[in-house]
């Protein structure tokens, strides 16, 4: 039992179970990008791909046995620590993705609430 | 029990379709990532910044790397979000056809969420001005502290429908807070010892590792990006709680959900 | 303590205007501020020249690359920034002049404005690709709410389109640069170029079908360019005078300068490419024959221009991609020059469909006039801009003896003399509705002073092409000059 568990400290095996799970995440956003017409749908669709990448960036980037990379409890040194860049940039696509589905949905309503349309088959405002 | 349904309709073609695409292109990544995509970058930059971080004199990296290293891109980031609250006051103004956007007075919001608002709103606040303080020192930083204050006083808008916040008075916060970063980079260039955009031109002993006033510039800096999020973030909830007046959803929207 | 001037400021001083917008609100002096600020940068671009012209300037940010961010000002960065920096002016000056569309004038449009237009100067400035990336989304989130910006059906469908297909090319682009960095541990654009051939090989196929989806529809490629005419139709020409004029452009170089910066040949995506440019070109120009609003057939004219502009950059050897740059410049100066003219037309006219344009010579000469020499720059005829950069493209493809993209060219501008001579036909036949005509107001010469300089602009650059040549052949260097730019990038160590 013990040994399974030891399993999965091993770097490879973590590292290749995150991205399964991200890269299925990826791919059911992209499943819901292309299938659902459902404008709050197509931007939960588009959240989920974002986050899968985020995953794969943060997971991959980590290595089981790695502090976090900062100085306290004790930690006098900058070694054996994680990769910052990594949780800096999630920080900053996070934020960024937030600003864009904020906006989106606040189209979304205003476009609802001018003309009860909510998906995105049913706009034909621009065709001729 | 399920009303039966011809096979052709419980299965559509085109979802079949999209299903068997998707299902191959994630099998196309999966045998290409796990060979080749396993293994954590080494030798990278992440591991140099690691080394040279005690110069900056900040215990946690992520904010060495977040304000100072990659400051440029926090700035961009800030700037991000500040177009989005923007872009949301932009639609929401004005209400726009529809009846002027007033919350409704007359709902009051149940008694657990007053009270517990009442309990809730100072420890957030607190919570949150902790976390950007000590942002150069533990976990969280501008970003974090920023949204929790925006959160508390969200949940006071909740509770309270004669609670607002001033729009007039947010944008002026937002707009020291902004200019504040800015002009902080600036200052960065004017200084001959730094002369880089962003560049630490305080003091930044490394002896004062681990205290509260340390690595110069950062801990100002992360102190600006919170307080510009706090008010960006907030500014949002604020436009779209105005937003939700008491227009129901037309059943359809419902329908189709 | 001494004040640089640096290229940072470029990015800076729009992101401090934008950040100080409510003092302007108070002090009523959106405009002035906008229009001014980007007139400085230009002035500032203008400055730099003498410089660049020796040596690119390299600016850190507060650690030296590879570690950090820096800023790359070469030929060509310059060229672009200067461009999308006179563009900019043009258009702010003609929206201050004109006294239609108010909420143009207004607080979110001047922030808006001024950042789409810093974003495309980050974008074309960095050296560091995840500073790229914010940039993109910069430009992405101004683009999106400025389509908006309207605020009725038609503005919010173009706003919501573009926003959820723009968002989807910026999570392909995320994905590419985060396999990127996984791979290398890299970020700086000339460090990961070092590393990319290390790479293996289906990775470095991953990696470039993602960042050509992502850019491919954020630049307007075929086949992801479905969108574009929707959202051109949508939103206000003057907005989309700066998407065809700015943000394309913008996105067109990143496409290329990361093509031929990472691959150390750039022969290996060279067929691709222009065949994508070439599919681009030849179905935008003959989608357009059939349209019948003539936001959608600056849209697809664009469209095919982009296509024509791709394929001759693709081919990467110097004679074409100095001409390719050059055509870049007008049509950006061009497509400013068609969209803003048709932002006059719309506030004569109530719809801009060809049938209910007849006659419009009768009640607005001048626009018309102007309208006629923009279709001809478009086609490329002698006296005008178009036809010394479109000459420069097809002499550097026939030098080489290679004859299927000249064929190709001369086609899509006979189909393109097609199309605008249409319009042009129906601007100056007799008015179907004599009725309407008595409610036009006569044309006020101050809302055309920023389209003269414009046409004046393309006269004098298709009499005397020389004053950009050498410009233009730098540009063209930098943005082929691989091996120049890896040195000036990491030969400096910290």
């Amino acid at each position: 039992m013990l040994e399974v568990l030891e399993l999965f400290d091993r770097p490879a095996v973590l590292h290749s179970i995150y991205l399964i799970g991200s890269l299925i995440l990826f791919f059911i956003g992209l499943y819901g990008l292309l299938a659902k017409r459902h404008l709050l749908k197509i931007f939960v669709s588009i959240e989920i791909m974002e986050l899968a990448v985020y995953l794969i960036l943060i997971a991959i980037a980590t290595t089981p046995g790695e502090t976090a990379p900062i100085l306290s409890d004790g930690l006098t040194a900058f070694t054996g620590m994680s990769d910052p860049i990594p949780q800096a940039l999630t920080l900053t696509a996070i934020v960024i993705g937030v600003a864009v589905t904020a906006l989106g949905t606040s189209m979304a309503i205003q476009y609802h609430r001018l003309t009860g349309k909510v998906s995105v088959g049913e706009m034909t405002e621009l065709k001729d | 029990m399920s009303r039966r349904l011809p096979l052709r309709k419980r299965f559509r073609v085109h979802t079949l379709l999209l299903i068997a695409l998707c299902g191959w292109l994630l099998m196309l990544h999966l045998t290409l990532l796990l060979n080749h995509g396993l293994d954590a970058p080494s030798n990278g930059v992440g591991d140099l910044y690691l080394a040279r971080n005690s110069e900056t004199a900040s215990a946690n990296v992520v904010t060495t790397v977040v304000v100072s290293y990659r400051g440029f891109d926090t700035l961009g980031e800030v700037t991000v979000l500040f177009l989005a609250a923007t872009g949301v006051g932009l639609l929401f103004a004005g209400g726009l056809g529809a009846t002027p956007a007033f919350r409704d007075r007359h709902n009051h919001p149940n008694e657990v969420m007053v009270t517990g608002t009442r309990l809730l709103f100072p420890a957030l606040l607190l919570l949150g001005v902790y976390i950007v303080l000590h942002g150069h020192l533990s976990p969280g930083g501008g970003f974090q502290g920023g949204v929790i204050v925006a959160t508390a006083f969200f949940l006071r808008m909740i509770a309270d429908p004669n609670f607002n916040l001033d729009h007039a008075q947010l944008g002026w916060v937002e707009s020291f807070a902004g200019s504040g970063f800015v002009l902080f980079g600036m200052l960065g260039l004017v200084f001959v010892t730094t002369a880089s955009f962003l560049g630490n031109f305080l003091p930044h002993p490394v002896a004062a590792m681990g205290q509260l006033v340390s690595a110069g510039v950062i801990p100002l800096i992360y102190l600006l990006v919170g307080i510009k999020v706090g008010a960006e973030i907030g500014a949002i909830f604020q436009d779209m709680l105005e937003a939700d007046h008491d227009a129901p959803l037309p059943a359809r929207a419902a329908e189709e959900l | 303590m001494t004040l640089h001037f640096t290229p940072v400021w470029f990015i800076a001083v729009p992101l401090l205007l934008a950040f100080l917008a409510p003092l302007w609100v108070r002090w009523r002096l959106l405009m002035p501020v906008l229009f001014s600020a980007q007139v400085a940068l230009f002035a500032l671009a203008l400055s730099w020249i003498p410089a660049v012209r020796i040596a690119p300037i390299l600016e850190t940010i507060v650690i030296a690359p590879p570690l950090g961010i820096h800023l790359h000002l070469d030929a060509i960065a310059l060229l672009l920034v200067a461009l999308f920096s006179f563009a900019g002016a043009i258009i702010t000056a003609f929206i201050w002049l004109d006294n239609g569309a108010a909420h143009l004038r207004e607080r979110p449009a001047f922030i808006l404005i001024l950042l789409l237009i810093a974003g495309s100067n980050g974008m074309v400035l960095t050296g560091d690709i995840f500073n790229l990336y914010v940039f993109i989304e910069i430009v992405g989130v101004s683009a999106y709410a400025l389509a908006a910006i309207r605020r009725d059906k038609t503005a919010l469908e173009a706003g919501l389109k573009y926003l959820i297909v723009g968002s989807v090319a910026a999570i392909f682009i995320l994905f590419a640069i985060v396999l990127l960095y996984l791979q290398t541990g890299q970020l700086n654009i000339a460090a990961l170029a070092q590393a990319f051939s290390n790479m293996p090989a289906q990775m470095q196929l991953l990696i470039g079908l993602l960042m050509l989806i992502g850019l491919g529809i954020k630049a307007e490629l075929f086949p992801f360019n479905f969108w574009v005419p929707d959202i051109y139709r949508g939103s206000d020409p003057e907005i989309t005078a700066l998407y065809s004029g700015v943000l394309v452009k913008a996105f067109l170089f990143v496409l290329f300068h990361l093509t031929f910066i990472l691959l150390a040949d750039p022969t290996v995506a060279r067929n691709w490419l222009m065949a994508l440019g070439a599919i681009t070109m030849i179905v935008a120009e003959l989608v357009a024959l059939r349209q019948n609003d003539l936001r959608r057939m600056l849209a697809y004219s664009s469209l095919g221009q982009v296509g024509l502009i791709t394929l001759a950059l693709a081919f990467a050897s110097e004679a074409t991609t100095a001409g390719a740059l050059f055509h870049m410049i007008n049509h950006t100066f061009i497509k400013v020059l068609l969209f803003l003219l048709a932002a006059l037309m719309l506030r004569q006219y109530a719809s801009l469909k060809l049938t209910d344009v007849h006659g419009l010579s009768r009640t607005m000469p001048l626009a018309a006039g102007l309208f006629v020499l923009g279709a001809l720059a478009v086609l490329g005829l002698p006296p005008l801009s178009g036809f010394i950069s479109k000459l420069w493209i097809l002499k550097g493809f026939s030098d080489v003896q290679t004859f299927w993209p000249v064929a190709l060219i001369l086609t899509a501008a006979l189909i393109e003399a097609g199309y605008y001579f249409r319009w042009i036909r129906a601007f100056y036949a007799a008015p179907t509705d004599a009725a309407s005509m008595a409610k036009m107001e006569g044309e006020k010469v101050l809302n055309y002073a920023p389209l003269l300089v414009i046409a004046g602009v393309l006269i004098v650059l298709g009499v005397a092409p020389f004053l950009l040549e050498d410009w233009l052949q730098q540009a063209a260097q930098a943005l082929l000059g691989r091996e120049a730019l890896l040195n000036a990038v990491l030969g400096v160590q910290p």
